[in-house]
């Protein structure tokens, strides 16, 4: 049986609510922190390996280390709860059941980064889940763990939650600063980056939803104890978000050490396809990480068994490898067109899109307008170069990292499905009327041995 | 595709091959030069290889990178030969060891994609459009090498309509490629905040306000963002972009103080637009609507065309000579039946600065009297007399650059964002920038809305506030004591008369509240730099002068005297008020500012004009009028004023001209005071010729002619030397080079000043024997040595006194973005589209006690007459104060200003007026 170190309580009566939480040990996190230093925080949660789960992976210690601390100038924690991306959904799953372990995660770590008022930007159709946690932060005062002089610290902090209004492009995090300051949702230019200027100019952490709340556990456990979970650089646990042609759809909370075999096919987890089907490919980090094909997914380049951890997902980089991404694991079964598919997600970005840079702008509407023709039987060949010349002109070119996920999907899917648009272009009419199907996406690969 | 654009590294000279990573050097393929802190990688390219060297289109010379449109993307690596990664140059700051490859091939295939993405959502019409061979964007596409565009049929904007709402601004969006620049040139050098995108990626798309038109949205028709948009997206209806032009020339504005460089582009010998100068120091790219917009009225059909002599009460047009003859004649009976001193000169702060060293000297040295005044007397005369009095010198202190650098601004008694537009639009990104703002003024101004602290005083009350301020000041012990012991005198006798205020009366009288006027003062002094501007509404008081050496006592008080970011600024109103004083146009001293009674300048003046000159003060404006009315006055000479509309008290001003023998007026147009004349000469307009003018910060700058004058015109200086030469003083034609030549040995602060040496952008006076200008003044001592504290009271205006039982209300003058003065000329342009009439602004409160409503006409009746205006009801002013404008001759407005004027300057106080109110009974009733 898997530890579980955010979702342990997640289904026990009442622990939405503050007694509840509390009787299940809640906020011993930050009795304990409010005695250490913030920099012995920072420092554990340095040595506890934690990686941001909002997308990058970037290390949160790391991170914190990066903010500047310019004599009188206020600080910011900001917790990204923007959660948009296709196919994740672990926040929201977090906030709706364990808000207070949410709550609790932020004390701690605005003590830790010196931020007195610290804002949750949500996305705006979780508007119940915002009740929830502004009904957690009255609880919270109420009992004294927010407001001013905290435990009789001389630390104060707010928490208070702000709704987006509808925009995937506002969880990239200087959008989501703008967006915060009451501006149009446009992300900024780097540099400067957030730990210098963020929020109102002033020195800011963005983080995700899971990466704050699992600042708790680290506290709790001790950094070593939590660093032991998982294998190298993926450590403590990581919550997916299943879904697509699998039988048991949901959240889980997985140690980083188990298969991704055994997540698809368990019934600890996904517990299998449905029907029977055969396995096609897989999206295993939200729809901006690189498709695989079932080969590719299930054993690396190098025939290992392919785990579900940062560094087995991306290992062989974008050529025969994807990413942990956020989360948002999308499985699809031997019934599905990957032409469709990357064709929904291309008209996602396309939507979504800011529109500030030109490569961005222009280009995401010209993926989707040319995916569109060769989903319905009215490619060319060589729209396929070029929707590959255009992916390739939008990958590391612009602004944000929105032009790079809107390429990267794009890319993969002709990459390693260049015979499925090509099938599509060869028979307009058959494209039609039925799928490609699993055709030899599930085969196993040839392995060259090295001498 | 063409590579001639690029320069290689061998050819460019100063490349050293790379080797070893150098702590402050980058490398530009391969080649080591040295970077600057904070530079951005296209900054450090194109210092080192040129503007042209790496494409851009989102980027603009006068707004801050915003890293759009990816076209100036280079490979930047952080190790020799490493893996290389496409950054964007414009927002990127250069590292040391960064390994540039501006035109890699992938970055060239980038550049080309990006256009041809950008093409595939504009129409290919380059051939009809009105950008043709001027727009970036077809520049750069012809530079990356995109031919064709590979892509199938879409959808696309290219069928938008075109907004043609306003009788300025133009917008074509079918031509927008998304970068930004309008935006930005509306928030980050206008400051208005109109254009915005709306819709987001592929719908983004450029809207007015909330999506309404060019003429509806709250657009202040700057220009600033055609002139920044690379397309014909966003234009003008003077296509101002385009390349049918014969020639261009660069000259100044004429409409304010600021002094903004102006390009004129001509076809056919016509004006056909401007735009302005990016590389002008004074408005880098920037103009207000006057200056880029309103100059229809130069060949409106109005324009005087012809000399005129009144006969039997008709004006018959007659030639030059005939003219010419009329008025020496004339000039010569009257000087000999009367006496030298029965003449009398009113020059132009509108003119050069040689047409109004000519005009002095003709009234000096051809007539014999120190009866020249000019326009600066009903608006800047206080600020001359008294920062002479304290500093020693009435100019501005410092230049407007400064504002970068300040830390604090106080605004007293000056609406910038109206009165002069592009300081008023630097002023406004000050406060808006956060930093400390201060704003006097019995208005809710544009500029108090953003500001730190607003002090809306009662009109009349300058000197009761400023005096409080330095009270605070005082007793907070915020003294500059360094600077009050080394640099000033008279501290103590003041120091004591400040404490002795009563201020519990101050704040009475003054309605601000103390604690407000605490905060202020506080702030003012404690800021690091603060500097002082300030307008009319200081000066048009009885107590104008007093209130000038009270800003200039909070200056020295604080010690922010003599470096950038400080001092005491007066914002001009004329384009040539500083030139007008410079050169001599005032009774009592002579061009260089000698006074006139001192024997040994007396003699200076004699030798230099070889003529006889008077030994005593000559007459100020107001006290010409009085002359008039008592018969000593015969003949009067006026260049470019329209008194009867603009100076107070019509009635009593109509009164007196209509008695003088011989009126000479030097007009653009049959102003109100035209009609009272007896000689009309047309004269040129400011594009019509060359000369000098001296904008508020001291700043000597070449006016040049840009197209001949209009048929039957000439100069004011042509005609002035005409004069002098019909009355036996001979001068030859006027050129703006002899007569500088002749100012530069009077005048001593323009010895250096030569016309073939003043550059685009012009000097700063005092210009030294080397040519070199000044900026900052007193920057070690001040003009008169150690500056000299001043103090005053505050005392009652008159009219209050007086009339104020009567006539509870007070009411003030103030002007409007769109029109000039009298309005002559912008109410012949474009401009009265925009604005039609004259308001008066009243409070809600005192609306709603004499049940006017919005847009009621309002009887505004003071002691000395009565005007019907219409009624706008804003908070911009609080109850018992109103304000209006006076551009349209059909209100004359001055029929109710008084005749009381400074103690010191005798500058007229429009400011505050007695008056009662009532909703008019008729409908619309001009006043007589
Ligand atoms: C287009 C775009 C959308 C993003 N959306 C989210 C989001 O919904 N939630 C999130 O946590 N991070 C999101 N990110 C990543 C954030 O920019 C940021 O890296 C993250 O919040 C950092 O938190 P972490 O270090 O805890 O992962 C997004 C990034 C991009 C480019
Ligand atoms: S990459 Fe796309 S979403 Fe990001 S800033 Fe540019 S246009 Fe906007
Ligand atoms: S003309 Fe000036 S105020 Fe009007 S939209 Fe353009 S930049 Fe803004
Ligand atoms: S209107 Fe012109 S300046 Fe504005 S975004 Fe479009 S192209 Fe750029
Ligand atoms: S700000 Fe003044 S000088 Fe500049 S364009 Fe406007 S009126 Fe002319
Ligand atoms: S010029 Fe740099 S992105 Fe446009």
């Amino acid at each position: 049986m898997a530890v579980k170190l955010l979702l342990e309580n997640a289904h026990v009566e009442g622990i939405r609510y503050y007694d509840a939480y509390r009787k299940h040990g809640g906020y011993r996190a930050v009795e304990k922190a409010l005695k250490m230093t913030p920099e012995e925080i920072v420092e554990e949660v340095k040595k506890s390996g934690l990686r941001g789960r909002g997308g990058a992976g970037f290390p949160t210690g790391m991170k914190w280390s990066f903010l500047a601390k310019p004599e009188g100038v206020p600080r910011h924690l900001v917790c990204n709860a923007d959660e948009s991306e296709p196919g994740t959904f672990k926040d929201r799953y977090l906030m709706e059941f364990l808000p207070h372990l949410l709550i609790e995660g932020l004390i701690v770590s605005s003590f830790a980064l010196g931020s007195n008022t610290t804002y949750i930007y949500i996305r705006g159709e979780y508007d119940w889940i915002t009740d929830i946690l502004e009904q957690a932060i009255a609880e919270a005062k109420n009992n004294g763990w927010l407001g001013k002089n905290i435990l009789g610290t001389g630390f104060d902090c707010e928490i208070y939650v702000h709704r987006g209004a509808g925009a995937y492009i506002c969880g990239e995090e200087t959008a989501l600063i703008e967006s915060l300051e009451g501006k149009r949702g446009n992300p900024r230019m780097k540099p400067p980056f957030p730990a210098i200027q963020g929020v109102w100019m002033r020195p800011t952490v963005v983080n995700n939803v899971e990466t704050l709340a699992a600042v708790v556990p680290i506290i709790n456990l001790g950094a070593e104890a939590y660093a032991k979970i998982g294998i190298g650089k993926s450590t403590g646990t990581k919550l997916m978000s299943a879904c697509g042609n699998i039988n048991k759809p949901g959240v889980y909370e997985i140690d980083m050490t188990i298969s991704v075999e055994e997540f698809i096919f368990s019934d600890e987890y996904c517990g299998g396809i449905p029907k029977g089907k055969k396995l096609k490919a897989c999206i295993s980090g939200g729809s901006s990480v690189p498709i695989l094909p079932a080969n590719l997914l299930l054993k690396t380049a190098k025939g290992e068994s392919r785990l579900m951890n940062y560094e087995s997902l991306s290992d062989g980089g974008f050529v025969t490898g994807t990413m942990m991404g956020s989360g948002g694991f999308i499985v699809f079964d031997e019934d599905q067109c990957v032409v469709r598919h990357t064709m929904t997600l291309a008209r996602f970005y396309n939507h979504e899109s800011c529109g500030q840079c030109s490569p961005c702008r222009e280009g995401t509407g010209w993926m989707y307008k040319i995916l569109k023709n060769l989903e319905y039987g009215k490619g060319k060949m060589s729209d396929i170069d070029l929707l590959w010349d255009i992916q390739r002109k939008i990958d590391g070119t612009t602004i944000c990292p929105l032009g790079d996920a809107a390429a990267w999907p794009v890319a993969a899917a002709i990459r390693h499905f260049r015979d499925e648009f090509e099938w599509h272009v060869l028979n307009p009419e058959e494209s039609q009327r039925r799928n490609y199907g699993l055709a030899h996406y599930a085969d196993p690969i040839h392995i060259p041995v090295s001498a | 595709m063409s590579k001639s654009y690029y320069v290689q590294p061998s050819q460019s000279g100063g490349g050293i091959v790379a080797e070893k990573v150098d702590a402050k050097v980058a490398y530009i393929d391969g080649m080591a030069y040295p970077i600057k802190e904070g530079e951005s990688i296209l900054a450090f390219l194109r210092r080192n290889f040129g503007p042209d060297f790496v494409p851009t289109l989102c980027d603009a010379p006068n707004l801050e990178p915003f890293g759009s449109c990816r076209v100036c993307s280079v490979d930047v690596a952080i190790t020799a030969n490493g893996s290389s990664k496409a950054m964007a140059s414009c927002h990127t700051p250069v590292m040391p060891g960064y390994f540039i490859s501006p035109h890699s091939e992938r970055i060239q295939q980038l550049r080309k994609n990006i256009i041809e993405l950008v093409l595939t959502d504009h129409p290919l019409d380059c051939l009809t459009c009105e950008v043709n061979n001027n727009c970036e964007l077809q520049t750069v596409a012809a530079r990356v090498g995109v031919r064709d565009v590979r892509y199938p049929e879409g959808k696309t904007h290219t069928n938008r309509k075109k907004d043609l709402s306003h009788p300025y601004m133009t917008s074509d969006m079918s031509k927008c490629i998304n970068c930004f620049r309008c935006v930005r040139a509306c928030d980050e050098v206008q400051g208005q905040f109109v254009l915005s995108m709306a819709g987001r990626g592929f719908d983004s798309h450029i809207v007015k306000g909330a999506e309404t038109s060019f003429f509806e949205s709250e657009c202040v028709s700057c220009g600033a963002c055609a002139q920044a948009c690379p397309t014909s997206a966003i234009s003008d209806v003077f296509e101002s972009k385009s390349v049918v032009f014969d020639k261009k020339e660069r000259t100044v504005c004429t409409y304010c103080g600021v002094g903004c460089n102006l390009e004129v582009a001509t076809v056919n010998g016509k004006i056909k637009s401007i735009q302005a100068p990016y590389d002008a120091d004074v408005n880098g790219g920037h103009t207000c609507l006057k200056g880029r917009y309103a100059f229809a009225f130069y060949n409106h059909p109005d324009r005087l065309s012809s000399p005129m002599i009144k006969r039997n009460g008709e004006f018959v047009p007659v030639s030059w000579d005939e003219a010419y003859d009329f008025i020496a004649d004339k000039l010569i009976e009257i000087k000999e039946k009367y006496g030298p001193d029965s003449i009398a000169g009113i020059s132009s702060s509108r003119g050069t600065n040689e047409e109004n060293y000519l005009m002095q000297k003709f009234i000096r040295a051809v007539i014999g009297t120190n009866n020249i005044d000019c326009c600066a007397r009903v608006c800047h005369s206080p600020t001359a007399i008294g920062m002479q009095r304290t500093f020693g010198t009435g100019a501005a202190t410092n230049s407007i650059r400064d504002l970068k650098v300040t830390d604090c601004i106080m605004v007293i008694g000056a609406n910038p964002t109206s009165g002069h537009p592009v300081t008023g639009a630097k002023l406004k990104q000050v406060a808006m920038s956060g930093k400390t703002s201060i704003v006097i003024d019995p208005r809710r101004t544009e500029l108090a809305k953003y500001a730190t602290y607003h002090l809306q005083l009662r009109p009349g009350t300058n000197v009761a506030v400023l005096n409080m301020m330095l009270y605070y000041i005082v007793k907070e012990n915020l003294e500059d004591k360094n600077f009050i012991a080394s640099r000033t005198e008279g501290y103590e006798d003041f120091r004591q008369n400040i404490l002795n205020l009563n201020i519990d009366e101050m704040e009475k009288i003054s309605g601000v509240d103390r604690e407000l006027v605490r905060k202020a003062a506080i702030a003012y002094a404690s800021a690091p730099n603060a500097m002082s501007f300030h307008g009319l509404g200081v000066t048009e008081h009885s107590q104008g002068t007093f209130t000038i050496m009270l800003i200039t006592d909070l200056a020295m008080i604080t010690g922010n005297i003599g470096r950038p970011g400080v001092g005491v600024n007066p914002l001009r109103g004329q384009n040539n008020v500083q030139g007008s004083a410079d050169m001599g146009c005032q009774p009592y001293q002579g061009a260089g500012y000698f006074d006139v009674t001192v024997p040994e300048y007396h003699k200076k003046y004699e030798e230099f004009y070889h003529a006889k000159l008077p030994n005593y003060v000559g007459l100020k404006i107001p006290q010409m009028y009085d002359a008039a009315l008592n018969d000593k006055l015969k003949a009067m000479w006026v260049i470019g004023e329209d008194m009867a509309q603009t100076d107070p008290n019509t009635h009593h001003v109509v009164k007196a001209l209509s008695k003088l023998e011989l009126f000479v007026v030097q007009e653009l147009f049959m102003t109100e005071t035209a009609k009272l004349a007896t000689v009309i000469l047309p004269a040129a307009s400011f594009l019509e010729k060359s000369g000098t003018f001296t904008n508020g910060e001291r700043r000597i700058q070449r006016v040049n002619q840009v197209v001949a004058p209009i048929a039957g015109t000439k100069s004011d200086g042509q005609i002035i030397v005409d004069l002098m030469n019909r009355m036996g003083y001979p001068q030859p034609d006027y050129d703006p080079k002899w007569v500088l030549e002749e100012v530069s040995q009077i005048v001593p602060f323009f010895e250096g000043v030569k016309w073939d040496e003043l550059g685009i952008n012009g000097k700063q006076w005092p210009v030294n024997k080397e040519g070199k200008g000044t900026p900052i003044l007193h920057v070690d001592t001040f003009k008169r040595g150690k500056g000299k504290f001043v103090y005053n009271d505050w005392k009652e205006s008159e009219e209050i006194v007086k009339n104020g039982k009567e006539y509870p209300y007070i009411i003030t003058t103030n002007r409007e973005l769109e029109h000039y003065n009298c309005g002559a000329m912008t109410r012949r342009t474009g401009n009265v589209k925009i604005v039609t009439d004259d308001v008066l602004l009243i409070n809600p409160a005192d609306a709603q006690k004499h049940l006017i409503n919005e847009g009621d006409m309002v009887c505004v009746e003071s002691v000395r007459g009565k005007v019907d205006i219409k009624a706008k009801i804003t908070d911009e002013v609080k109850p018992g104060v109103l304000s209006s404008t006076f551009h349209f001759p059909d209100i004359m407005l001055n029929n109710i200003t008084s005749s009381i004027s400074d103690s010191e300057a005798m500058c007229p106080e429009y400011k505050v007026v007695s008056v009662n109110i009532r909703k008019s009974k008729g409908e619309y009733k001009k006043v007589k």
